[in-house]
């Protein structure tokens, strides 16, 4: 019996230049079809994928591309009374679309068009005794959020409304034997939490905490032979993996441990070609979320075609220079 | 699209009563799915029912999901009035169609707060829906809510059931009966939540959300209760026997050997201060052992609790020895799979970090006296604890009868030098013995990943493992 091991094989034919122009477009159209039924499924996360949809355009220098009075007045219209900004109108005000929210606005130096004391007693009141982070006012608890919150609340420079002793506390519960994180203490390592705690104790100037080289170990573990990265063991490669795995690598100052020419292909070669956009893996359906990842994943490769990226927030570093946020970076 | 807006109304509308019918005709509904049908066919409905499987005909599902999913906005925003009933049967038909829609799953918790909605339906729900989209974040989230609530539930009906027992003493019959109903509620409810992580497990390999709601479902409902954490490390020996390739399993695994492990050390060295029970994290739970024995004088309570002490440091080994003696035939009968490499790792950690710890307290507390246990791995053949025991024995330490051999004792221990005995003692885990199955395996194997990972895992030795003090 054989060993199957879960990688894909990249085709002699696959793309292996950047197509900036095709993704552009892409992005550009993908907001028009919004009678789509894929448009109605997806509503749930409309803020995210808004973040996504601009993020990678500013990041390809296409943002004013974009329709940005539109989309501001749409952010206004999803803040709710208790502060907390939600996916789309009529649905409920969550972190993560909170913080997805104030990202856009950040891009649009914009974030006085929302009411941002409200934002920050949302965020500070989801904080708990712990000090975790519930991501709404239903209770879940999640790595992820305690992300949210102080990605949100850095963007705001507020960062003093919450204990993040507590805070720092809780996320380090989280840490596993293997130098990785999970979701809550105890769960499983995965790179998408990594990137999140590792991201969280950027923000919070607390990176020492992390055992680098540990972590740095089962990060660059995640490389497969095609090149791609998955996000636990023995998983398909996937280029939104990879960004959240090379993130982390970069913010634990470890990303040349990884082979970063065999990277960049896997990357290309999940383009499309005839659509643009980039797929999870080579030959897949194109998304925003994963054409943000590619773009961003290149960038921190070192492309220069495409502008800066910062690896702790996903956002263009010309940005976080303008809102003065330098996140911790270990060297 | 030729049909009207009114013509779809009236299509969407009978598809909803329909599947509400569907539930009522059928409570055993066990699984749901679309069928693959572009066009409608005769003049049916699109809602087929066959033994206990819901199907949906796939036409119907471009009319349906807009049409309930704008239906429920309009009433989120005030905008459009619905009633109770039909709020239950659109955030039904809408979720068993995107479970990931969280504000369909908040306004069910609404009509839970409000008792429209029981929680059992809600989580029957949910396994429904996980039938289909087994990864489902938001179902998951949705379901540790309801629990949640039924856990207050449960825990205030407790309170009430103390109070009046202080009151009158005749009513204490029917309050035991009551309590008796209250966790025999609870323990369902537990053996449910289980089969339905199984169930999830079982239709999307390395499922994080359900391994991970798992550990959840642990921590908040079965924490202290020692049975339920063997009853699972025993049944998911064989689960993960035939899963090599499911990390998020095995991680579950390490979690409960972990909670078994801190349980047997604590029963061993502190018979049953309960609050004791409840750390979840080896590494950070307290020393139970160092108080009793500090002069270094053992009073025949205390001797009796040197037994048990005893008693549990060997069960920990038997436990790790037979972890390790799994890990070591799935590495064998399985080649190149990362997973195993990665499980191989954790336990060998979690030993190492255990008997750091109570390398220190064991010297302490016999005082250089019976000297029955070493826990020192730098000279393996001299060393090692002969735990015999039934190699296929999964549960330790519950009711061992007695007479059964559980003495550790230095003069049985085997020939370092006799590799049989090496593979097949009962002894701990050692570094040198970690590096020797590396080295067989590199001698013996030509598969390049299983290579690979067996040089990794002997890099991680010696760096991770070597380097710590």
């Amino acid at each position: 019996m054989g060993t199957q091991v879960k990688d894909v094989i990249i085709k002699p034919d696959a793309p292996n230049s950047l197509l900036l122009d095709k993704h552009a477009d892409y992005i550009a159209a993908y907001g028009s079809k919004k009678d789509d039924y894929e448009y109605t499924l997806s509503e749930y996360l409309r803020m995210s994928g808004i973040y996504w949809g601009l993020t990678v355009m500013d990041l390809m220098d296409q943002l004013p591309r974009m329709n940005r009075q539109e989309i501001i007045d749409f952010i206004k219209s999803c803040q709710h009374e208790c502060g907390g900004i939600s996916a789309s109108i009529g649905h409920d005000p969550h972190l993560l679309y909170t913080l997805s929210a104030v990202q856009i606005l950040s891009l649009y130096d914009d974030v006085d068009a929302i009411d941002v004391d409200k934002v920050v007693e949302y965020v500070k009141g989801l904080q708990q005794e712990d000090g975790s982070f519930a991501g709404d006012k239903w209770g879940e608890i999640d790595t992820r959020f305690s992300f949210c919150a102080v990605a949100t609340l850095a963007l705001l420079g507020k960062m003093d409304a919450i204990n993040v002793d507590k805070a720092v506390e809780f996320v380090l519960s989280c840490m596993n034997f293997d130098g990785g994180f999970g979701c809550r203490p105890g769960s499983e390592s995965h790179a998408g939490q990594i990137y999140c705690c590792t991201g969280f104790l950027s923000l919070t100037g607390q990176l020492h905490q992390v055992n680098a080289d540990l972590l740095g170990w089962w990060l660059c573990e995640r490389q497969l032979p095609s090149g791609g990265l998955n996000g636990r063991p023995e998983k398909l490669p996937d280029v939104c993996y990879s960004w959240w795995v090379l993130a982390s690598l970069k913010i634990i100052g470890r990303i040349h441990w990884i082979d970063k020419a065999k990277l960049r292909l896997f990357i290309l070669a999940c383009q499309d070609e005839e659509t643009g956009g980039f797929a999870d893996r080579p030959g897949d359906m194109v998304d925003p979320f994963h054409t943000l990842f590619g773009i961003a994943g290149l960038s921190l490769l070192g492309d220069e075609t495409i502008k800066g990226v910062n690896p702790v927030l996903c956002m263009p570093e010309d940005v976080l220079q303008r809102v003065s946020l330098q996140p911790e970076l270990l060297s | 699209m030729a049909e009207s807006e009114e013509e779809v109304d009236v299509l969407v509308q009978r598809v909803v009563k329909d599947i509400t019918n569907a539930f009522k005709r059928n409570p055993n509904i066990d699984e749901i799915g679309v069928i693959p049908c572009p066009e409608a066919r005769y003049n049916r409905s699109p809602i087929v029912l066959v033994e206990n499987k819901l199907g949906v005909e796939s036409w119907c599902v471009k009319f349906l999901l807009p049409y309930v999913h704008n239906k429920l906005l309009l009433y989120r925003q005030r905008k459009h009035w619905l009633d109770r009933e039909a709020l239950v049967d659109i955030t039904c038909t809408l979720l068993l169609l995107n479970p990931d829609f969280t504000t369909a799953w908040n306004v069910r918790k609404e009509l839970l707060q409000c008792g429209v909605l029981n929680p059992e339906k809600d989580l029957y729900l949910g396994k429904l829906a996980l039938t289909k989209f087994p990864k489902s974040p938001e179902t998951w989230i949705h379901r540790r809510w309801v629990l949640q609530k039924i856990l207050r539930q449960s825990s205030a009906a407790g309170c009430r059931k103390q109070q009046q027992q202080q009151q009158q003493d005749e009513a204490e019959q029917a309050d035991v009966g009551r309590s008796q109903q209250l966790s025999d509620h609870l323990a369902r409810t537990l053996h449910q939540e289980m089969r339905v992580c199984s169930d999830a497990a079982g239709r999307y390999p390395s499922n994080y959300n359900a391994w991970s709601h798992r550990i959840w479902v642990l921590q908040h409902m079965a924490m202290g209760n020692i049975k339920v954490f063997h009853d699972e490390l025993s049944s998911m020996r064989l689960w993960v026997s035939m899963h090599v390739s499911d990390h998020s399993g095995f991680h579950y695994r390490q979690f409960l050997l972990k909670e078994v492990i801190t349980e047997l050390s604590h029963s061993s060295g502190n018979s049953g201060s309960p609050e004791h029970r409840s750390s979840t994290v080896l590494s950070s739970s307290p020393n139970h052992h160092s108080h009793s024995q500090a002069n270094g004088e053992l009073s025949g309570a205390e001797a009796a609790d040197e037994v048990e002490n005893q008693l549990g440091l060997s069960a920990v080994f038997q436990l790790f020895h037979q972890e390790m003696e799994l890990c070591t035939d799935l590495i064998q009968s399985f080649p190149g799979h990362e997973t195993l490499w990665s499980h191989r790792r954790h336990v060998f950690y979690l030993w190492h970090h255990w008997r750091r710890k109570h390398q220190h307290h064991h010297c302490n507390s016999t005082n250089g006296g019976s000297n029955s246990v070493h826990l020192n791995d730098s000279e393996p053949g001299l060393q090692k604890p002969a735990v015999q025991g039934s190699e296929d024995e999964e549960v330790v330490n519950r009711q061992r009868p007695a007479g059964e051999d559980m003495e550790v004792d230095r003069a049985s221990l085997p020939d370092s030098r006799d590799s049989k005995r090496l593979k097949r003692g009962a002894c701990p885990p050692t570094l040198p013995l970690e590096h020797s199955f590396v080295s067989r395996i590199l001698d013996s194997c030509c598969n390049p990943e299983q290579r690979r990972f067996a040089l990794a895992y002997r890099k991680w030795l010696d760096t991770v493992i070597g380097q710590q003090p």
